[in-house]
């Protein structure tokens, strides 16, 4: 545990580090920064209010990572699992029931934006299993397949009639939008769920056979395939969670904050790869992880703070992003997780 | 015919940035260690060959720095993995965001900037006149040159040399290489760092040859393209020069493709959906001839204490 | 002593410098105002362009503080870098300046009620926030003129960002020309889906030479298809370009034949000065939408500023003679020459979006005689006949 809270704080000198790099290359002052950063993110309830709204969609991904990091498979493919979850809620709300009330078209929402996110990433699971495939490209792949797939979808079939020929689909009715808590940008029922989804996952990771499956197989494959666990079926599941959640977050962006689809950029910034980092930082624990969520909802609210009043390039929260997984990666708390590596060190 | 002719002339260069990484990260992968920072690494080719040139005004210098750049960034992973003995997944992974943000922050001076000074086509004298192949292969610039032989000499030293034998039984088997009297960690050193070199090379291609211009992500997932293209080529310089090419072309059809009322962001998919093909297909082949990666790709050598 | 001189000094110091802060040295308080950009400052194109107008404001207009701008804001984000404009640095006058921010924009002005906003390229205004644009489709059509003389394959190639009603409305005004003087030629098109993507515009610009083109136009924030025309000119296969949005010419001093300049600088000033005479203020704006065109002075023809032909193409567009239904047998470069001012007349004389104008399936979408309206304008989403591709749908 103690270990832990010393990863978190060092984490926060990594930061410190990187701050530092950027003053070589831009010239702004590191505590003129930090302050920037730290002032705009935390430093009022607007900055807090939008901090805890990009923290969202961060959760939700990097709980699904988690459970894949967890049991020693990659998935990196939050990201386009999270625009195809956009994608099945408004299929959802557009073409399926707009006229269904709130009380049932919002769950519904939520469960076809979880089961698209899920399909989405049983696709690299699938070809793991079956071909032997690298994960990791798979899924990096079907993240570009994703963007475009919004792109086609928006530009093409999907496009609004009454949007001028804009690349939008057509507004949300409000019955499938999302409410807000007063006029911040919290859409309140994404986030309980992330809440709710993340004492779950605590759960079956630490007291279920499931958990105690995916942990061996992920601290051990050959113990796990010597005790006679069917790996294959705990990686598709697993690639299903995680996609699943990652869809959600897909939901929450679209009738939270947009309530229409639009461009893929318009939809995420990116939050599907800033939450491999959240997953790691957070120690793969999920309820660590909601709190790490928070921070990075920190960093990106700071970084657009950084560009508007500093003039700094927004790559440089990207910049800040990589250099804290690679802290935790120096800081070796990846291997701690992976003894098989260490195991099979003594096999020899 | 003309129109073949056209697409094949087109291919070679949009193929060329995805052979230099690849022929890098054979190299790196036959050591046995897994870097998936190319991304990063070619990214950073890009920004530092396409900084270098609007500045000196020397594309030469301007694709040196680019390929010590990368050779640079390829030594993170190697310490990362090699000396820390850390997850290399993650060590790649970190390694191509920290390319993504670093590139995005140094370049952004250079966003729009346009490049005076580029490399020209240069045909070579006689050669650009044998039927069919002469235009296609040898109408080309001096990078594309330079990739053909590189890709012979990847090739001759892979197979043909004593370092190569090295490199291969390093990969395979870290123990019993040690043990012949190999110094397993300086040949994974070299190998990953001449895969920063090439990779950092095929992005300076990108950004000075090729657009030329900077934009940030330019790269746009080439990097795990290439690492698709290492697998197909089952390890072998030779094979790589097929798989780049294939998706060069790929890339050039996209457009061709257009007129004939096909969404183009649905041809967009194109390269990422092949790449998967191209995955299973070379999935097939490993499992049929028997072929394997490295044996001892991604997985750290810790040397027994005697 | 010391210390009580000291204490002195210091408390003089801070009422002067509360006095300061309160009233202010000189009279007027300035007007803050924000831009907002999509894309980065040097993409040479769309940014770039707004950015040149914000620097020659600066030194114009002493009674506003032009705040830094934020660029290469995702459309995702729009919401927060306004909030942070309006919360942080107290903008009076915040611009936002892609159509993607549409929503973000009207959604702030509800939000912040006593603040103003205009939106560039939008269609949707309320109370505090007006709409603006620079419209080039009448220097597209110019241009298309040229491309049409200048064509021997009879092929003209146009590379166009995304499908978008902007574009394909450039399209088709470009078209319109090309067919008033050479009625055999076709315009193909390429899509980028990307408005600022050298390599993807190089690819699609020597796909459309592969097909035959010999004439480029496009609608994308980099020169590339101006140097691609202007290698393929050295190496003997001459490809006529036309710049986009900044003067372009200088990058291909043998391809680039004109092209379509913007002045935002015009629109915003306008807009400025109207904001700080009360003309416009946080309550009006309902009906404020710029469109302005060749007779408000907002664009130009030319591939640099002051040059609208390149000379090096002036005698080959003198030679060429067409027979026109008003001017009669007239050489291009004239007709290029009395179009422009026609259409730079107040009222205009002469607009190419009049009828007839039929689209690709033989349908009348302008009847004769009429001048599209601005609505038809901003929702098109067909192309003429003499346009061989089509939209994506």
């Amino acid at each position: 545990m103690l270990k832990r809270y010393r990863n978190l704080g060092l984490s926060i000198l990594v930061i410190l580090l990187g701050i530092f790099a950027i003053y070589l290359v831009s010239g702004v002052r590191p505590d003129v920064m930090l302050r920037s950063i730290v002032t705009s993110a935390f430093g009022s309830i607007y900055g807090l209010s939008e901090t805890l709204t990009k923290a969202i969609p961060l959760m939700l991904c990097g709980l699904g990572l988690s459970l894949s990091f967890r049991s020693s498979v990659w998935n990196i493919g939050a990201e386009g699992q999270l625009l195809m979850g956009a994608v099945g809620a408004t299929w959802i709300v557009l073409y399926v029931m707009p006229n269904a009330p709130k009380l049932v078209l919002i769950p519904i929402m939520f469960l076809v934006g979880a089961i698209c996110g899920g399909i989405w990433a049983l696709i690299p699971a699938i070809l793991k299993v079956k071909f032997n495939l690298n994960e990791i490209i798979v899924s990096l792949m079907l993240n570009y397949i994703a963007i475009e797939f919004v792109n086609y979808l928006v530009y093409g079939p999907w496009k609004s009639p009454y949007e001028w020929g804009f690349p939008y689909s057509t507004k949300f009715p409000t019955s499938a939008q999302l409410p807000r808590i007063l006029d911040t940008r919290i859409h309140y029922p994404t986030l309980i769920l992330a809440l709710i989804l993340a004492i779950i996952i605590y759960i079956i990771l630490y007291k279920s056979k499931l958990g105690y499956e995916i942990r061996v197989i992920g601290d051990n494959i050959d113990a796990a395939r010597y005790a006679g666990l069917d790996i294959h079926r705990i990686i598709l599941l697993v690639f299903l969670l995680s996609g699943g959640l990652a869809g959600l977050a897909g939901v929450g962006e679209v009738a939270g904050i947009h309530h229409r689809l639009r461009v893929a950029s318009g939809i995420s910034s990116g939050y599907g790869y800033t939450a491999v980092i959240v997953a790691w930082l957070g120690c793969l624990d999920p309820l660590l992880i909601i709190l790490v969520s928070f921070l990075f909802g920190g960093l990106l609210v700071g970084g657009d703070a950084i560009q508007v009043s500093l003039g700094l390039p927004g790559a440089t929260i990207n910049f800040i992003n990589s250099l804290i997984l690679i802290f935790v990666l120096v800081q070796g708390f990846s291997n701690a997780r992976i003894p098989s590596i260490r195991k099979r060190k003594s096999e020899r | 015919m003309s129109f073949i002719l056209e697409i094949l002339k087109a291919t070679i260069p949009a193929g060329t940035p995805l052979l230099l990484g690849a022929l890098g990260e054979i190299y790196t992968e036959r050591s046995g260690i897994l870097n998936l920072g190319v991304e990063g690494m070619m990214i950073m080719g890009a920004v530092s060959a396409f900084g270098i040139t609007a500045i000196t005004g020397n594309v030469w210098l301007g694709v040196l720095v680019s390929a010590i750049v990368g050779g640079g960034m390829a030594l993170i992973h190697a310490f990362n993995s090699i000396t820390l003995k850390a997850n290399q997944t993650l060590s790649g992974l970190s390694l191509t965001m920290l390319g993504l943000g670093l590139s995005g922050l140094i370049g952004k001076r250079y966003v729009g900037v346009p490049l005076l000074n580029k490399l020209h086509s240069l045909p070579i004298y006689g050669l650009k006149d044998i039927p069919l192949i002469g235009p296609i292969l040898f109408d080309q610039d001096p990078l594309v040159y330079i990739s053909y032989l590189l890709t012979f000499v990847f090739w001759f030293f892979l197979f043909n040399t004593r370092f190569g034998i090295e490199l291969r039984s390093v990969g395979e088997s870290p123990d019993v290489a040690d043990s012949a009297g190999i110094d397993v960690s300086k040949i994974q050193y070299l190998a990953v760092f001449i895969g920063g070199i090439m990779a950092g090379l095929g992005g300076a291609y990108l950004s000075v040859v090729y657009a030329p211009a900077w934009i940030e992500g330019m790269t746009a997932g080439m990097g795990w393209i290439v690492l698709a293209i290492t697998i197909f080529s089952l390890w072998r310089p030779e094979r790589a020069i097929l798989g780049s090419y294939l998706f060069g072309g790929i890339r050039v059809l996209q457009y061709k493709l257009q007129p004939f009322g096909i969404s183009p962001n649905l041809l967009n998919m194109l390269p990422f959906i092949f790449t998967i093909l191209v995955l299973m297909l070379a999935s097939k082949e490993i499992s049929r001839k028997r072929i394997s990666a490295p044996s001892s790709l991604g997985i750290p050598y810790f040397r027994e204490k005697l | 002593m010391k210390g009580k001189f000291s204490v002195a000094l210091s408390l003089v110091l801070l009422v002067a410098l509360i006095i300061n802060t309160a009233y202010g040295v000189g009279a007027e308080k300035k007007l803050k105002v924000a831009f907002i950009y999509v894309g980065p400052i040097g993409d040479y194109g769309w940014s770039h362009a707004h950015e040149m107008a914000r620097q020659s404001l600066i030194k114009k207009l002493p009674w506003v503080e032009f705040l830094p701008p934020a660029e290469s804001v995702p459309e995702a984000d729009a919401v927060r870098f306004i909030d942070r404009f309006v919360r942080e640095e107290k903008a009076d006058v915040i611009f936002t300046t892609s159509f993607g921010y549409m929503d973000a924009t009207i959604e702030a002005g509800k939000k912040y009620p006593d603040k103003i906003f205009f939106h560039c390229s939008g269609y949707t205004r309320s109370k505090n926030v007006g709409t603006y644009f620079a419209e080039l489709y009448q220097i597209y059509y110019l241009n298309g003129l040229m491309a049409g003389a200048l064509t021997k394959t009879n092929k003209v190639g146009y590379v166009g960002a995304h499908p978008i009603p902007e574009v394909v409305r450039h399209i088709n005004a470009f078209a319109l020309g090309v067919q008033e003087v050479n009625p055999k030629a076709t315009v193909d098109v390429r899509w980028l889906f990307s408005w600022y993507d050298p390599s993807k515009a190089r690819m699609a610009a020597e796909s459309l030479i592969s097909d035959g083109c010999d004439v480029l136009a496009f609608t994308e924030d980099s020169p590339t298809v101006v140097t691609v025309g202007e290698e393929y000119t050295k190496k003997g296969k001459p490809v006529y370009t036309f710049g986009h949005y900044s003067p372009m010419q200088k990058y291909g001093p043998n391809s680039c034949v004109s092209g379509q300049l913007v002045h935002w600088e015009v629109i915003y000033r306008d807009i400025l000065e109207k904001i700080r005479r009360k003309v416009y203020t946080n309550t009006n704006l309902e009906n404020v939408d710029y469109w302005w065109l060749l007779k408000e002075r907002a664009v130009e023809l030319g591939g640099d500023f002051g040059v609208p032909i390149n000379p090096k193409f002036i005698p080959a567009l003198k030679e060429k003679k067409v027979t026109n239904s008003v001017f009669g047998k007239i050489s291009v470069y004239d007709l290029v020459m009395k179009r422009l001012s026609q259409m730079k007349a107040n009222p205009e004389k002469f607009d190419p979006f009049t009828g007839p104008i039929k689209d690709q399936t033989g349908k009348v979408r302008i009847e004769a005689g009429r001048r599209a309206t601005h609505d038809e304008l901003w929702n098109m989403d067909w192309f003429v006949p003499n346009v061989i591709a089509k939209i994506p749908r």
